[in-house]
């Protein structure tokens, strides 16, 4: 449209020079008249809500796409100097992990699950605040740590962010969920569905990971845990509200069990549906087997990161 | 809006498409850096905690 209007001043220009000074050239050509106010104000809310339109998209794509590419830079980072830390002290006798100390954001384990591929991988870092879960999975702080009694929980974002957690709908009782810490793997399991409990005994014995032989030729038990966790099933969809869910006894917050004769489990929980905050998705495993890195060969996973 | 934005911006024809293309990258730039991250956790989309 401009480059029409600068052609027709041009001729304005020129007709005006050929025909004689006395003759004004019409300096703003046809829209020389006032334009009319309405027709500008109707086309100015138009244009202006064109525009609302094309922000709230580009914040979908925002949050889809540019978040993950922000949290892909912070998890490296988190990656890096975890693997600086676990470097430095390899020498160390004891090998005994330490978890103590560790400050909010801090990557302190690696989170695996085979079953969503080989490049699954995530550094877990220290508490759940915003900032920390941009990172990665975050660890509630007042639970337990990899491979302790009671229940090591974890959340992580299902869309953006990174989306640790985009497919935990997709897990099936006895996927493995691996946990690397300085000293050790250890392999969780997912629990029984609800659904299945009843007839556990029967079909477990159609599910190839739910008998894999681990370490030492013991065999990787997954059944449900008796007593007080019969509640505990491998996915749950509960309230943003339900804390108990990541509580030593998941939905048992106030029995009293002692540490020691707690099940060790894992817990992981994320938003649900995706893109929304109305539920949360929960998923429950046991440990069900230990490698120490030592008696693995040098450098090398454990074998269940075969398992697909 | 557009249209008078589109009318001062200065010189010649392809002058004024790069400064209306970069004008644009700068908006949209401002919005994800710092007008989304600063608007984000208002919304209620990414709560993935329980309690």
């Amino acid at each position: 449209m401009g480059s029409v209007e600068d052609t027709r001043q041009g001729i304005g220009h020129i007709s005006g020079a050929l025909t004689g000074p006395d003759v004004p050239a019409p300096r703003r050509g046809r829209r020389g008249a006032r334009p009319d106010p309405v027709r500008t104000v109707v086309r100015t809310v138009g244009e202006v809500l064109i525009t609302l339109g094309v922000v709230l998209l580009l914040f979908v794509v925002y949050e889809v796409y540019v978040t993950d590419w922000l949290s892909a830079g912070k998890q490296r980072d988190a990656t890096a100097a975890l693997d600086d830390q676990w470097t430095v002290g390899k020498e160390d006798p004891q090998r005994v992990d330490h978890f103590e100390g560790l400050k909010e954001g801090d990557g302190f384990a690696k989170l695996y699950i085979p079953s969503f591929g080989p490049d699954y991988h995530f550094t877990i870092v220290e508490g759940t605040t915003e900032k920390s879960l941009e990172v990665g999975p975050g660890h509630y702080t007042d639970t337990a740590y990899p491979g302790e009694p009671g229940n090591f929980a974890v959340a992580g974002h299902r869309v953006g962010k990174g989306a640790p957690f985009n497919d935990l709908d997709l897990l099936t009782s006895c996927d493995s969920i691996l946990v690397e810490t300085k000293t050790s793997w250890y392999v969780y399991r997912v629990l029984p569905m609800s659904g299945e409990v009843k007839n556990w005994a029967q079909l477990k014995t159609s599910k190839p990971h739910c008998n894999v032989v681990g370490s030492e030729g013991r065999v990787q038990e997954v059944d449900p845990i008796p007593a007080d966790y019969t509640q505990t099933v491998g996915m749950e969809i509960v309230k943003p509200t339900d804390g108990s869910v990541i509580a030593s006894i998941p939905h048992k917050p106030n029995a009293k069990l002692a540490k020691s004769s707690q099940e060790p489990l894992l817990t992981l929980t994320t938003c649900h549906p995706k893109f929304s905050a109305k539920q949360r998705l929960i998923i429950h495993a046991r440990l069900v087997d230990q490698h120490p890195k030592d008696r693995l060969p040098a450098n090398q996973p454990p074998p269940e990161m075969k398992e697909s | 809006m557009y249209g008078w934005i589109w009318r001062h911006l200065p010189g010649p024809l392809a002058v004024r498409i790069g400064t209306a293309v970069v004008l644009v990258a700068g908006v949209v730039a401002l919005l994800m850096f710092v007008v989304f991250p600063w608007l984000e956790p208002l919304l209620p989309f990414n709560e993935v905690t329980t309690q």
